[in-house]
């Protein structure tokens, strides 16, 4: 009978919580824009070099555009992993860059400024420059 | 516990050290199903089974994590989240339900992105105040809450298959010992 109730009063705590995290992620999600937008994809790679990507795209998030990228022919190429936060980028152009491995990853820019999102969840604003930068771990 | 009481005894050790094999061979196996993971089943089992030497395996673990993997900021992270959970089990650790138990995994699953962005309120803090910390937090958590649900269902549906079966096996291994 004990048991029973601490059952009932978890799973409506579990419940509750859902209901509360699931409001929070719908009002609070990162916004996107559909419709035509004019980005600028660059990668600076371990040597310093910057190359810049200019793409009109309809794409929501950056990994969309990032394809488009990858498909249209413009030489940009990228892979990476599934991870605990969404897509764990680890190749840009061919260049690896592995936490585990390399001690070295890929940040992600927004306009200069650093992400607050991974490249799945980063929305695309026309104008915006969303740049790659290899950087190794302090 | 083997030999004189309050003494660590090899098989002791040798027993904790299997516990976190476990852990990271399971963790490794899983590592391709984002947030499907069997860290939070075995260390709630285990605190259940092995009792005190828990406060071993959960040190253990997180040190091998750090040694494995670089103890970088998540790694931060792992020094409370999981002592949290433990400590959880251990207050309830009478209760032998599996819905009870599928229903603290599935918490603390929901709950783990919330526990993680405690570090990022105090980068934030660090650099533009409480304001900036709590922005900072807020962020990276909302853009997880997706992966928090697939925690939550994840933790939930594998200690409700997983327990009563692996219950068995435990209560075995304590028979079996002693």
């Amino acid at each position: 009978m004990k048991n029973n109730k601490k059952i009932i009063i978890g799973a409506v705590i579990l419940v509750a919580l859902i209901a509360v995290f699931a409001c929070v992620y719908k009002f609070n999600k990162p916004a996107t824009k559909a419709g035509s937008k004019d980005v600028v994809i660059a990668v600076t790679g371990s040597d310093g070099q910057t190359t810049s990507y200019n793409l009109s795209t309809d794409a929501e998030y950056l990994i969309q555009a990032m394809d488009e990228l990858v498909e249209n022919g413009s030489g940009f190429t990228y892979s990476g992993t599934d991870g605990e936060y969404g897509m764990m980028v680890e190749y840009i152009n061919d260049e690896k860059a592995i936490y585990a491995e390399d001690n070295a990853y890929w940040a992600l820019y927004v306009n200069g400024e650093y992400g607050q999102y991974g490249a799945d969840q980063q929305p695309v604003t026309s104008g915006d420059e969303y740049t790659w930068t290899y950087e190794k771990a302090q | 516990m083997t030999g004189t009481k309050h003494r660590f005894s090899i098989l002791d050790i040798a027993q904790a050290g299997i516990m976190v094999a476990v852990i990271e061979v399971s963790k490794m196996a899983l590592s391709g199903m984002p947030n499907i993971e069997l860290t939070s089943f075995w260390l709630i089992m285990f605190t259940l089974f092995f009792g005190w030497k828990i406060v071993v395996v959960v040190p253990a673990f997180i040190l091998v994590e750090g040694a494995f993997y670089g103890m970088h900021l998540w790694w931060i992270m792992y020094l409370y989240a999981w002592p949290l959970l433990v400590l959880i089990v251990w207050l309830f650790r009478k209760n032998t339900s599996a819905i009870f138990w599928a229903i603290v995994s599935g918490t603390f699953g929901l709950m783990f992105g919330a526990l993680c962005s405690i570090p990022y309120f105090v980068i934030g803090l660090s650099s533009g105040g409480v304001a900036a910390g709590l922005r900072s937090a807020f962020v990276w958590w909302t853009a997880g809450i997706p992966w928090d649900f697939i925690h939550c269902a994840g933790n939930f549906v594998i200690m409700l298959v997983l327990y009563r079966p692996i219950s068995e096996a435990m209560k075995w291994i304590s028979r079996e010992r002693g």
